[in-house]
Formats: structure tokens, sequence, C-alpha cells
């Protein structure tokens, strides 16, 4: 008998036939561990969702999305507001630049992200304490000028943080672009002012009827405060330099809609009303003159073609459906009429360059085309006003000189938004001014406290790419359309013109979301584990544990994650035999980037229980 | 419950197809896996007409090929259904991959196996290469000689394999064609007899929702030998219940069968043949006619190959001058470039105080039969060899030597 005095050690015992009891849930299937076969291993790496690449100050949009659809708006708000403090503003004046860059535009239609912006920032608005809570006070005092989207960002920022923040404004209300360069149709005043009151509510105090170089000057500031916040925008028109420009009759862009925005315009429109311009604030001013008594409105741009105006092609949309008529690749080279406007001189022309910043080719030898207005709106930019300002700080472009990192050379003083601005020169949406706020709140604090700063553009990480997805699991589905007035009647009042989402539908549209690169918590790879050796304490981002003990590197998970977060990564990546948390996130700011410093605790103990 | 309606017993006269469909029917058997394949077909054929007639209540699944039928044999082996299953020759090969993982998941399938000759080429005759070339693969493993034998065996395996000392899977056999297509006289039971001596079938650890288990996990390389030594001991502890189970069959049943060997005529026999099948039973009729002449001939028919009882072979074939093992399958380039009946047996006998000669002769190949012709030259073959105390070779290939 050759089996006979044989004895199996008891480490070696395994059940009859290998016949294994059901797996549990944390331990998975624990008999046969045989994860020293694997050659690649499973790890959750939350990568960059192309929305929050895309947003100016890349609110976590995949994550409050996942939130809203889970019904949990409140964390979602909490969410949003890490990065954003005026959602309600944003979510309805933002040019969404998250939806452009959105994955599922390239399946079917992009998320209506900006409407489940609105209604989280309308839940907040609505709750009695914000959910947000000023720092514990580190004794620094810190001067904000200008309480436009730059300054209410960076002031909100430093509260939050911990400083004494005094916002110097010039205007007799606050809000600065907000409420001097958006229509109330758009972003009704009561909005704006409640999110002026969370500020308030932040212990910032501010200071209305304070322009810096009058009320306060520059060594004030330097010797009043730790460091100071120059976000004082562009306030000044520019002009087209057109022969009779000082007609009456002529209007400013930026001055005709702060007028009616602060409450203190005193014009009147005649019927026939032309603005000059192809950018965002030319087709409010356009449409605001509808509602200030104009009949016919034209909009008359140098652009050749729609495509060219640096315009949101939805404005453009419901500008056109209000009846304005717009023309193209035209100059206003004169202004004529005997002491007031009472037609325009045209030309054709074209920008000499790629962008629309560049100069304009006028053919003056071309006939001139005369047309009868009463009033023209002249919107063609701003620049800024400076005179307060030390020379060194100026540049080239009459904005303020700064370094990378926001700040003017080795001073205390930062600057953000439009007169910080680099680049095509172009000035910034609302959403980039308040990232802008935002990265320069961060580098302010890091200077106060010694720290290296980081420089204002991000770091762009893995961005999310819609091929590294499995689309198998995302059935096509329309998007969720936020209802509108009617423009017939629309065009006559200072109503809201775009309605928002209920709550069914702001669930219904962030289920939408494909949670690109991200975890999301749908539990497929925890389905599909033929061993069991995926565990979970609770269905939730970044509880996903892979016992690697088990894990053979099948690669059924990886395969089968519908977001692309599962990655194989090389066993020889790896220096030990059990999963090491730490590399196993990614920094991005997905919810499993958000343990990092907890995985940092995790180094000290033994691999097995991690 | 039992399905089968009650039966009182009755001698009928089938053939061994038929007469394994029949076991199979008093077992009760839950699952049927059948795919057909020439000379066993007729056995589900029987089957697939006793479930359509209602007197059978079993589940009978055509597979599309023997793989499948194996696979669906081991699948509901796992649910914890009792599986019928069979086939013949290639069918046999090509279902290869399924014996190890149903012996190894330690399920109690059995298997009927009517004898055909491997290709090529296309040849019915019998030749137990089919079967032999799965002996190691964990099954317990015998032939019958006739259709009474194989029902008997059926019953008997089931009752071996599905002991919970053993839970093994069986491979009942036949010699195709000479049991398995020629007709005679069996004795069908009682079915009170069948249930007092095969109760219900139940595996311990079922594929069952109410009590989930994993069957056939990978494992890692250091968990296999103990799994593989516990099928080892399996195997060898069958052996007591072989021996317990053909005597208490003998009791219920009257038939009395030595679980390994049958000697016939060996009494004072000096040279014997070694076989097993349905070769045993002309080489009776031989024997008979051989000993008229006065030559001391025998023969001891192995009934169960696997296990393979080595200490009964060696104590049995080693009372013997000259051993003739009659192969019956082909062992190219075995030991005695014949058979591999002859390796077996020398290896039983090797630890022998007193030694044998053993001769290998490879006779009733490709499903001919062996004429009397052929056992007295075999015969004068192991005669000769005990005169000169020596062997002339190996192995003969009968009909192709003077």
């Amino acid at each position: 008998m050759s089996t006979k005095g044989t004895k199996i050690p008891d480490w070696l015992t395994v059940p009859f036939a290998g016949i294994t009891p059901a797996p549990s849930q944390d331990k998975g299937q624990n008999l046969f561990p045989t994860g020293n076969w694997r050659a690649i291993r499973p790890v959750y790496r939350d990568k960059l969702p192309p929305c929050n690449n895309a947003c100016g100050t890349n609110e976590k949009i995949q994550g409050y999305l996942d939130l809203v659809k889970r019904g949990k708006y409140l964390d979602a708000y909490a969410l949003i507001k890490e990065d954003m403090p005026f959602p309600s503003v944003t979510g309805r004046v933002c040019y969404h630049p998250c939806e452009q860059a959105c994955n599922r535009g390239k399946y079917d239609e992009a998320i209506s992200i900006r409407a489940v912006e609105r209604f989280l920032g309308d839940l907040g608005q609505a709750l009695k304490h914000d959910v947000v809570k000023p720092g514990k006070p580190n004794g620094k005092k810190v001067a904000v000028i200008g309480s436009g989207p730059a300054g209410h960002s960076a002031a909100y920022q430093l509260a939050r943080m911990g400083y004494k923040v005094t916002i110097l404004e010039k205007s007799p209300k606050p809000g600065g672009l907000n409420r001097g360069g958006i229509p109330v149709w758009v972003l009704p005043p009561h909005v704006l002012d409640r999110e002026i009151e969370r500020l308030v509510e932040l212990g910032i105090t501010l200071k209305t009827n304070t322009e810096v170089g009058k009320d306060v000057s520059w060594d004030d500031l330097k010797k009043n405060y730790d460091a100071c916040v120059l976000a004082v925008g562009l306030t000044e028109p520019n002009s087209v330099r057109a022969e009779g420009e000082n007609k009456e009759g002529v209007l400013y862009g930026l001055p005709f809609l702060r007028d009616i925005g602060m409450g203190t315009s005193k014009v009147k429109l005649g019927p026939r009303v032309a603005v000059i311009g192809g950018g965002n604030t030319a087709i409010d001013c356009a449409r605001e003159a509808l509602r200030q008594g104009a009949v016919e409105v034209t909009m008359i741009t140098v652009e050749a073609n729609t495509q060219e105006m640096p315009a949101s092609p939805e404005d453009l949309h419901d500008m056109f459906e209000e009846g304005v008529d717009l023309w193209h690749g035209r100059a206003m080279t004169a202004v004529l009429g005997n002491g007031k406007v009472e037609s325009l001189q045209l030309h054709p022309a074209r920008f000499s360059g790629a962008i629309n910043a560049s100069p304009i080719n006028i053919d003056r030898n071309a006939p001139a085309e005369k047309f009868a207005v009463d009033n023209v709106i002249i919107a063609v930019g701003q620049h800024a006003s400076l005179n307060w300002l030390p020379p060194e700080f100026k540049n080239e472009r009459g904005t303020i000189k700064i370094d990378r990192f926001g700040r003017l050379g080795d001073t205390n003083f930062f600057a953000a938004g439009d007169i910080a601005q680099f680049g095509s020169g172009q000035p910034l949406m609302v959403v980039n001014a308040v990232g802008d706020g935002k990265r320069v709140a961060f580098n302010l604090d890091k200077a106060l406290r010694g720290e290296p700063l980081q420089p204002r553009t991000i770091a762009i990480d893995v961005i999310m790419d819609l091929n590294r997805m499995n689309m198998t699991y995302f059935p096509h589905f329309p998007r969720v359309h936020q209802g509108m007035l009617n423009p017939i009647t629309r065009k006559k009042t200072q109503d809201e013109v775009i309605q928002p989402f209920t709550e069914e539908q702001a669930v219904e549209e962030a289920a939408r979301c494909f949670s690109c690169g991200t975890c999301n918590a749908c539990d497929n790879c925890y389905l599909v584990c033929p061993e069991p050796c995926i565990t979970r304490p609770e269905r939730s981002n970044g509880l996903y544990k892979i016992i690697v003990d088990y894990c053979k590197g099948c690669r059924v998970c990886i395969e089968e994650c519908p977001t692309g977060c599962l990655e194989g990564v090389p066993e020889l990546d790896f220096d030990t035999g059990v999963v090491r948390m730490d590399t196993a996130f990614a920094i991005s700011p997905g919810l499993h980037g958000r343990q990092a410093q907890e995985l940092v605790n995790l180094a000290s103990r033994p691999a097995k229980n991690i | 419950m039992p399905t089968v309606t009650a039966t009182k017993k009755k001698t009928v006269r089938i053939n061994g197809c038929v007469a394994s469909a029949q076991a199979a029917k008093y077992a009760d058997v839950d699952v049927i896996a059948a795919y057909p394949i020439r000379p066993y077909t007729a056995t589900m054929m029987a089957l697939a007409q006793m479930v359509a007639n209602g007197e059978l209540d079993a589940e009978y699944i055509v597979a599309d090929s023997e793989h499948s039928q194996l696979s669906i044999a081991h699948g509901a082996s796992s649910s914890g259904a009792r599986v019928f299953t069979g086939s013949s020759g290639v069918g046999v090969q090509f279902a290869y991959e399924l014996y190890s993982p149903i012996s190894g998941s330690r399920m109690p399938v059995q298997m009927m196996i009517a004898d055909r000759t491997l290709d090529p080429p296309g040849d019915f005759g019998s030749e137990h290469t089919d079967a032999l070339s799965t002996r190691d693969m964990g099954w317990l493993m015998g032939w019958a000689c006739d259709a009474q034998e194989a029902f008997d065996n059926h019953l008997i395996a089931y009752r071996i394999g599905e002991d919970r000392r053993v839970l093994l899977p069986q491979m009942v056999c036949q010699d195709g064609f000479f049991v398995s297509h020629i007709t005679s006289d069996v004795e069908l039971p009682d079915s009170s007899q069948v249930r007092e001596f095969l109760p219900p079938y139940k595996h311990p650890y079922p594929l069952d929702p109410r009590h989930p288990v994993s069957h056939g996990p990978q494992i890692m390389p250091e968990q296999g030998p103990p799994l593989q030594l516990e099928r080892a001991r399996a195997m060898e502890g069958s052996m007591a219940v072989i021996e317990e189970v053909h005597k208490e069959f003998g009791e219920i049943f009257g038939r009395h069968y030595d679980p390994w060997l049958e000697e016939y005529k060996t009494d004072d026999a000096e040279v014997v043949f070694f076989l097993q099948g349905g070769h045993g039973v002309t080489a009776r009729f031989a024997i008979q006619h051989m000993r008229e002449k006065g030559l001391k001939v025998g023969m001891v028919r192995l009934r169960t190959i696997r296990p393979y009882p080595t200490d009964r072979v060696c104590e049995v074939l080693s009372k013997f001058k000259v051993v003739g093992v009659i192969e019956t399958n082909m062992g190219l380039g075995s030991p005695s470039s014949g058979g591999v009946l002859y390796a077996d047996a020398c290896a039983a006998l090797y630890e022998a105080p007193e030694r044998p000669l053993v001769i290998s002769f490879m006779a009733g190949m490709g499903g001919e039969a062996i004429v009397l012709k052929e056992f007295y030259w075999m015969t004068e073959k192991m005669i000769q060899a005990q005169k000169r105390g020596k062997i002339e070779k190996r192995t003969h290939w009968v009909g192709f030597e003077e």
C-alpha cells in the first residue's frame, strides 16, 4: 500500500477534493492563494476626466455628478464649493468648456453639466447656513482689490484658509463683472447678492466705494496688510477709434451693461440699435438692447462668420431666436450725424492674424456702406486703468506684470483675473477668473508660509480618452434639455431666460455621466472577478481593494471596467508581493486621490494588513 | 424517491448493451449523457426508449461530442446527480481531458465502455486499448466477460464509487460485439434487491445555490500534492470497499464474484492464460478441450484492473510455471513491445519468491475471435518454454508466426 504511513501536514490540509467554501466579503476566497501566478496587477488609478481638466477652476465635475446621481446633493454641493465659490452664478453664466470637452459629446450628446451645477448652486442658496466654514484664524490680513469673479474666488479661498480678508470694491455694489457685465435675465441680482452674503458669513470685510489710487494708496496696502490680491479687472472700454465716436448716442458695452446692473442707468435707446463687436459681451448688449426698448438690433462684426466669433454658440442661437440681425466682415469707420448718431459708415474688414486680438485690416478703398441707426453700442473689449500701480509692475499690454506664480516681483502682492492675464490677450471667462483667483490664493498662502509656489497653469495629468473605456456598458441616451422662455415674449422682459432643472432632471442628466477614468463604484469589477478577490466594505469609490494573494492577473476586471479606472500594472513595478496602496492610487483629483494622505500613513503598517 | 417501477425477478435474453441499459435503469440514474458511436450506441438507444416510455425518469442529454458528453456528466455529478454515460473507441479518447478532472473532483460518474479498436483504419472490432489508455486517470475499471456480468458490474461499480470512503468514477467495460452485441440469458433482479443494495446517491458537497461552494479551484503548486495523495488514498482505499461490496452483492443477488480474478481450472495447472473480458468465455471452452487432451492448462481472468490487485496477482500467478498474457490491446513500444497487461503482471510478480515465465500473446486483435487452434498454439508455446526453462521471446503475434 503506497499511501500507507502518509501524513498531510496541517499547513497543507485542504478541503475534500479542494471543494472551497463560499468566499466571504472581507477575505474573498482564502484557501488557495494563487496570487503568485500574476504578471500584472489590477490597480485602481483614477485618471483626470476631460471635464475636470477643461474647467477653468478644475471643478471635480465627475465627482459631483456621481453624487447627484446617488441623491447626495449636499455632498455634491460641498464638493463643487471646493473650487467654485458661486456655483449658482457659473451654473447660469459659464461658457461650460467642460461640456465641449465631455467624452459623451463624442458618443451622443455632452452632459448638461452647467444645468446640474446650477441645480446644486440653487440648492446651496437655499441653505440657511452654508456648508463652507472659515478656516482657523492665522492672524494674517489680506486685502483683495476688486469683487469680481477673480477677487471673489481669491477672497473665498483665503478666508477658508484662515486669513482675515478685506475686499476693497470701488463700485457702490460688490460683484464686479458678475454684476456689471452680465445681464439680469442671465443672472438675477438676488442670486449674486446671496453669494456676496456668503462671503460676509465667512468673516470677510467688504468695503464698497473704496477705490485704489483714490481712497487707498499702494503704500497703504503695503502697510496695512500682510499680502494683497489685485483683481481689479479691465474696467475701461476699448474704442474702435472711428471718426465721430464722441457723438451723442454712442455707448460702450461694459458701461452700458454695468449701469443697468448697478441700477444707475439713464440710457434710453432709440428703435434702431447697432452693436459693434463679436464676443459674448456684444451678444449680451444686443439682447439687452431689445429689453431696453430697441426694435431692430443689428450686430456688426469683423469676424467673417459665426465660427470665428469668440462667442458661445448657445448664446448666438438664443440671440438669433430673439431676432437680432448679424452682419459679418465689416468695421465701423465713422459715426455720422449732426451731433447725434444718425448712421454708421462701414467698410469691409478682416483680422490680419488668426486670433481676434490681431490688428484689423480695413479696406477703405471699397465703397462705404451707410447704415442708419439711433444708437450704437461699442463692445470690442476693455483695458486696464492702472495709474496707481508702480510702473515697474506694468507690462507692455498695460496690465500687471506677474511671474508664473501670479506674484509681483518679490512682493507679497499677487494679481489675478483679467488684470493679470497672459496668453491670447482675450479677457478671461468667469470660470477662468475664478480658477485664477483660487490658484493665486493658494500661492499667496504658500508665500506667507515660506513654501515653494505652484505655477498658475495646472500640471496635466492623464486625461481619460473615450477609447480607453468600455463603451459596451453605456447605452445611448439623449441629453436632458433645460426649459427656455418663449423668445417672442422674453425679449421684452428682464425675466431669466433659461429655466432650472427639476430634481428628476438633474438626477437623470447626472446619471448619463461616463465617469471617465474615475471609479464610480459601479461594482462591475466586484461582480466579474472569477476568483473572487475584489472586496469592498461598501459600494463606494476608493473602498475597492484587490486581495492580491488570490488575484491571478487575469485582466477580466480591467477589461470590464466601464470607466477605465482599473489598469493593469506590470508586477515588476511593485517591489513587494502585496499591494502597496500608495502606488495603487493616483494623485489626480478623483476620490481615490483623496486617500493619498491616508495611504501614506499605511506605509508603517505590516503589508499583510494593507 | 426511486422512480423505477417495481419489478419482479425475471430472466431475459438480451445483449450486453441492453444489459448495461437495464442496469442504469435499475440504478435509477438521474442524468444520462449520450453521444453515439458504435458499438456502445445500443445502450443509449435502449435508455432513450426507456425514458420515452416512462420506464425511467431521467434527464437524457444528447451532447455534441464525447468531450461535451463527459463535461455534462461532470457537471451533473457535481450537482449531486447519479450520472450514466458511455462510449467506444476513439470516442473514449475524445473525452480524455475530462477523466482526470472528474476523478480529481471525486465525482462518481459511471461510464460504460463497449470496446472498439482505435483508428486507423476504421475497425468496429473489440480491442481494449480505448479504455486501457485511460487506466491511470483515477477511475475504477474492470471488464465483464458476458452480459450478466456486465449488468452486475454496473450496480456494483455505482455502489463502490459512491461510497463516501471512495467517491471515484468508474469505467464498466465489456468487449464490443463479443459481449455488447451477443445475446444471452440475463437475470434481472427484483427491484427491492437493488434498493437494498444501492441506496440513493448523495454527494457530500454538491453545487447548490443554498450552500454555495466552488468546485475545481485553482490552487498553489504546493497544494497539489496533498490533493493527489488524497486521490491515491481513495483509489487504494477502495480495495477494501470493493471486496466488501462484492460480498454483499453475492448475499443479496446470489451471484458471487471474486472481485479481482476468476480462476478457471487452475488447481493443477502448470501453464495459464492471463486475460480480461469476453475472450475468457472462449478460453474456458478451449481449456476444457485441451484438458481432455491432458494438457495442464488453466485461465486467470482479471476482473478489476484499477485498482490493480497486485498482491493477489502475485500470489495467484506465482503458483504456475508459465503465464501467457492475452493482451487484446496495443502497447506500442511497451516493455514487451506488445500490449500493456504484460508489464502490470510482471511488476506484480517481481517480488514473488518463485516467479513464473511470462509470455505476451497479441491475440484477439481487431475484434477477431481467438479460435481453438490458436489456444492450442499458445499453449504449445507455453509448454515449450516450461520445458526449456526459458521463453523464446517476450511477445508472440498469434496467427503471424509458425
